[in-house]
């Protein structure tokens, strides 16, 4: 049996609730579940003042209502499955490092920021800073799946140092700034000054893109480590056609101004 | 002994002495079918024996599209080593000089297992440095640069216990006959996954014993086999009537699918003119299987 | 709010009284230590307990903006390490530059109640003073930084002695500080005006005067002003191989005048600029043992995160190339430079064992405790959370060989640290960490537990493993009332203000003046802080001697 969790009042003020995470609510009963700590803006009040529990934990946890409001939930999440019904607030799966959080309607800013691990799928949209370090910190996530199927804000997956960031749709300014490593697939259009101060890594776009001046364009051709991504993708259901599949590849190289070890790959249509 | 027969055909009550090995499954891929094909044939040259070759290869199959990671037309190949350790090597070699050379080719893991060998993240330093690391889920994958484009591999080929030496001996009244029984065989067993035949077209005809009167030598030629030592040995095992015997040799990912190809080898081989199927062993005490005709053929 | 009590039966450390380890009674009033007391006070009881006067560190960055743009510079250190609030005390953040709050706070967890920020140009010292207000629990005080002034520059340049004296005592009035400070002395000037320029000798002319010049004029000028503490000096060729030369010849220069050298450790290296330095430790100490007019803080570097945050500007430049991590560099108008950046001290790099070395090499050859103070510039050494460790190091020497197989040993085989064996007294510690910086910098109510001393008093349980010993004691007083007791926060305090308000002719306002309304972004009149910025504070005298 798994845990439902419904919002029954709606915060006025941000919600902190990392304590809405399997790791943290296996096994628990309700009352003890709803006795739990979450701060309303500064106020420090019980879990069950906002949501109604019904179950009991086993490693998946249900939750519904207009979460928008409500941060930090699967913060430092180890294993299981969440599934969020509608929208949800800042700073989801915060630090996870296993485990899935799939929601299906938007998330707000910072989505997994410091992941190691785990997939967070977003069926919606997402926004800025996804996939991102936290300011000031040089290295972003460490490995780890974010998959938003929709648009996503600036500075997708900022200062990554592992892992996979897709978005479906869009993505806004500084796309993959400052990534030390990893991968992310843009399949609609990305902002300006993506992957500005990257070191290594991949940014790989489906359409053509504003490439900053520290950014050479190599050759075009047909990389087939792509076909491997892109099938890993259209299997967690984003579309993929098949002449992307088999089709070639503009990459440019970057960012000089730093190791100009980066790739920027766009589909040559 | 004679107690089963296939048709006119007489199976020796006897076993195949078989080996444990070490084995991996290489996936070849490229932008045609030729050229996959191209890379395999290369990395399966000279493979036939560990004594002399390091390692045993073969093609297991051809693969579709749909079948390999990339999704382009491929190769499937079974490479065997005595350990773990002199596999890795041998893939590397492999790998590096018939694989990464071979254009438009990609090159993949096609064995699950926990024990693995580090193919990719030694073939990488051939990029000098422009090589690029990918991880995708489990997989972590190399692309090193090379004239054409890039060539990806996988970091970690997987490696598990294997079978090397499963074989059947094919007895019969002259060369013509034989060969035609045996490729008939080797056809046969080739629709078997899991399993290759290492010499040439499959057959071998310079069967072995251990030992030799020469002291640097420890294998010699199978004398109880050789038609023309019939009367000389007094240990031959060649009836009246056989002019030729011909010998398959089976590698296999695991003893269930050796004695698979062995038992549709010994069906396809019995053909008129074929007096016996027998097999191979050393007495039973240097093989860790030892694969009774008999069984096999029973348990169809 | 006053408070009345005897601490009994503890082991008492109060070298400055000659007191060693003997158990006597310590009796508080009225926020000072008296003879004695009536006998139904409230007592403390200290048995089985060490009771030293509270820690003064001579040499740390905790206030002001070079300070604040460390801050700023790395919020994942804030973000990673929050200080909570108490019933008493209020939150903040820690990591390697606490926020005010926490680092007052944090201070006092070690037993330290006075500290002395040690580099403020004079346009930042009003910002200073409001952190230093924000920065409860422990007295403290700046030193002013006028090494690369322009204008006194330029008069030393005119050869205009008196008025430069004059302007010395108008601009530690203008800013409430407690003595100069030098930073690579003639240094900044040329980093500002010309690409990568550093001088890397005394006696190297930029514009007719030279750091040896300008170290002269100030050793003369605050001598003669008397002030508690002389000019605090950070020699020229911080951090360069080969760098010891520079040293020697900047203690020479004061001949048998006070003058304090800060850091020491990082000015004491052998070798050929730009290779792998080695240890000239001896060397320096040497001279420092020979002279008493030298008084000098190590600047230990400890393993681990550190914040190099210095008026050093060209240094912080060459720096930032190690690591290329973000890094600040900035210019103060016509008074000084400034570079900022994170950096990691690391026990397999050469060179940062090299300098652990070398700080340990000198403690250990000191043979005068009192003029050769504890310290690890924090944060540039290692933050001041440190010392409890590096006490330990000093302390006990099986503790130091097992560190000293952690590190990088090309680098120990080249220093004498395997043939030093000594061991540090309690009472030697008492005066490398209280006795010793209060005499040095004049504070004569502080360091010791004498009767009018300030009531600044730290027990520690008596451990064998110093570094527990130090990092938590048991009861903390400041200026007679408890902040900690039982390891807890019991109290909270502001701390004072510790300047000093030397002579001066006012007319030296009118020479001054036209420069300020010629080159400086702040007028004249706004610039000087007045008394309304003052809050607890102590002025402590001058003693003029011409
Ligand atoms: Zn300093």
């Amino acid at each position: 049996m798994s845990l439902k969790l419904s919002l029954h009042t709606k915060p006025d003020v941000p919600l902190e609730a990392a304590v809405i995470c399997t790791d943290k609510l296996n096994g628990a009963n309700e009352t003890a579940i709803a006795a739990l700590t979450v701060f309303h803006g500064n106020d420090q009040t019980a879990l069950g003042e906002f949501f109604t529990v019904k179950g009991q934990c086993d490693g998946e946890i249900h939750i519904e209502g207009d979460l928008a409001n409500v941060k930090h939930l699967g913060s430092e999440m180890t294993s299981g499955k969440m599934i969020i019904e509608g929208d949800v607030g800042q700073h989801l799966g915060a630090g996870m490092s296993g485990g899935e959080i799939i929601v299906e309607g938007n998330a707000g800013n910072w989505v997994a920021p410091e992941m190691t691990g785990g997939r967070v799928i977003i069926k919606g949209n997402a926004g800025h800073m996804v996939g991102s370090a936290y300011r000031g910190d040089a290295v972003g996530i460490l490995g780890g799946e974010i998959i938003i199927h929709g648009n996503v804000g600036n500075e997708l997956g900022s200062a990554m140092r592992n892992g996979l960031v897709v978005a479906g749709g869009n993505s806004g300014d500084f796309t993959g700034v400052n990534m030390h490593a990893g991968t992310i697939i843009v399949l609609g259009e990305m902002g300006i000054r993506s992957g500005a101060g990257m070191k290594r890594g991949t940014i790989l776009s489906m359409h053509n893109a504003d490439m900053l001046p520290t950014f050479s364009h190599a050759c075009t051709y047909h990389p087939y480590f792509v076909r491997l991504y892109l099938a890993y993708i259209k299997e967690q259901g984003l579309t993929i056609d098949d002449a992307q599949l088999v089709g070639n590849y503009q990459r440019w190289v970057g960012d000089a101004i730093e190791l100009n070890r980066g790739e920027i790959l766009l589909y040559v249509n | 002994m004679i107690t089963m027969k296939i048709k006119s055909t007489e199976i020796v009550d006897t076993f195949a002495e078989a080996f444990k090995m070490s084995g991996t499954r290489v996936i070849i891929t490229a932008a045609t079918k030729q050229w996959a094909m191209a890379a395999a044939q290369s990395m399966t040259g000279f493979a036939t024996s560990v004594i002399g070759c390091k390692c045993e290869a073969g093609i297991e199959r051809e693969l579709n599209a749909e079948e390999t990671p990339d999704m382009r037309p491929g190769v499937s190949v079974l490479l065997f080593a005595m350990d773990a350790d002199g596999l890795g090597k041998r893939l590397v070699e492999r790998i590096g000089q018939c694989v990464m050379t071979c254009p438009t080719t990609a090159c993949f893991n096609g064995l699950e297992s926990d024990t693995t060998a580090i193919v990719g993240g030694q073939l990488r330093y051939f990029g000098d440095g422009h090589q690029i690391g990918k991880v995708l889920g489990d997989q972590r994958l190399w692309r090193i640069p090379v004239m054409d484009g890039e060539f990806v591999v996988d970091e970690h080929f997987g490696i598990q216990d294997a079978v090397g030496g499963g074989n059947i001996l094919i007895l019969g009244k002259d060369q013509k006959t034989v060969l035609k029984a045996a490729t008939a065989a080797t056809k046969a067993m080739c629709e078997i996954d899991g399993v290759i035949l290492p010499f040439p077209a499959g057959v071998v005809r310079s069967g072995s014993k251990v030992g030799s009167k020469y002291k640097s030598l420890i294998a010699s030629s199978n004398d109880a086999y050789c038609p023309t030592l019939r009367t000389v040995t007094g240990k031959s095992l060649v009836p009246e009537d056989v002019n030729c015997v011909l010998e398959i040799v089976i590698d296999g990912l695991n003893e269930a699918t050796v004695a698979d190809a062995m038992r549709v080898g010994l069906h396809a081989a019995a053909k008129p003119g074929i007096k016996q199927l027998s097999a191979g062993n050393y007495g039973g005490n240097l093989g860790q299987y030892h694969l009774y005709l008999n069984k096999i053929l029973e348990a169809s | 709010m006053t408070f009345t009590t005897r601490i009994v039966n503890g082991k008492v450390y109060d070298p400055m009284n000659n007191i060693d380890g003997e158990i006597r009674d310590i009796c508080i009033e009225d926020g000072r230590i008296v003879e004695s007391m009536p006998d139904d006070a409230s007592r403390i009881d200290a048995g089985g307990m060490v009771i030293m006067p509270g820690g003064i560190d001579i040499h740390c960055h905790i206030a002001g903006a070079k300070v604040n743009a460390g801050r700023k510079l790395m919020p994942e250190d804030h973000r990673r390490d929050p200080h909570p609030e108490t019933a008493f005390t209020r939150s903040g953040t820690g990591g390697i530059v606490p926020s005010t709050f926490a680092t007052g706070y944090r201070y006092a967890t070690l037993g330290y109640t006075t500290a002395m920020e040690a580099a403020v140009p004079p346009i930042t010292a009003r910002h200073t003073l409001e952190e230093l207000d924000c920065t409860p629990i422990i007295d403290k005080g700046f030193y002013v930084l006028l090494g690369n002034n322009i204008f006194l520059h330029n008069l030393l340049r005119e050869g205009r002695h008196e008025e430069f004296r004059q302007t010395i005592a108008w601009w530690v009035n203008a800013t409430k500080a407690y003595t100069t400070k030098l930073v690579n002395p003639c240094g900044d000037e040329p980093w500002k005006g010309q690409r990568n320029k550093n001088i890397t000798d005394i006696d190297e002319k930029v514009d007719g005067i030279s750091p040896r010049i300008i170290i002269e004029a100030f050793v003369n000028a605050v001598n003669a002003m008397g002030f508690p503490h002389p000019p605090h000096i950070h020699c020229n060729n911080l951090g360069h191989s080969g760098n010891y030369k520079t040293t020697l010849e900047t203690m020479r220069t004061a001949g048998d005048q006070r003058l304090h050298v800060a850091h020491i450790q990082f000015h004491s290296y052998g070798g050929v600029t730009g290779k792998n330095p080695t240890s000239k430790a001896a060397e320096i100490i040497e001279y420092v043992n020979q002279h008493p007019n030298i008084t000098c803080d190590i600047g230990q570097v400890m393993f681990g995160n550190a914040t190099i945050m210095t008026a050093d500007a060209p240094l912080a430049y060459v720096l930032r190339g190690f690591n290329k991590n973000k890094w600040v560099n900035a210019d103060t108008e016509c008074e000084s430079g400034c570079g900022i950046l994170p950096f990691t001290y690391q026990e397999h790099v050469y060179t940062h064992t090299m300098q652990w070395a070398i700080g340990l090499e000198m403690f250990l050859l000191s043979e005068d405790p009192w003029r050769v103070i504890l310290s690890t510039d924090h944060p540039n050494g290692g933050s001041f959370m440190n010392y409890p460790k590096l006490i330990r190091l000093l302390m006990d020497k099986s503790f130091r060989r097992e560190e000293m197989g952690r590190v990088n040993q090309k680098a120990i085989a080249k220093t004498a640290l395997n043939d030093l064996d000594r061991e540090y007294t309690l009472n030697e510690i008492a005066i490398i960490t209280r006795a010793g910086p209060a005499r040095a910098l004049g504070l004569k109510n502080k360091g010791h537990l004498g009767p009018g001393a300030d009531a600044d008093i730290t027990i520690y349980d008596d451990m064998d493993d110093k570094e527990m010993m130090f990092n938590a004691p048991r009861y903390v007083i400041k200026s007679g009332i408890p902040i900690i007791a039982d390891h807890e926060f019991r109290g909270d305090h502001t701390g004072r203000l510790l300047h000093i308000t030397p002579e001066y002719d006012q007319s030296i306002e009118e020479t001054v003046k036209p420069f300020f309304e010629s080159f400086y972004s702040v007028e004249f009149g706004n610039y000087a802080i007045d008394d309304s910025y003052m809050h607890d504070h102590e002025v402590i005298q001058t003693t003029k001697t011409s």
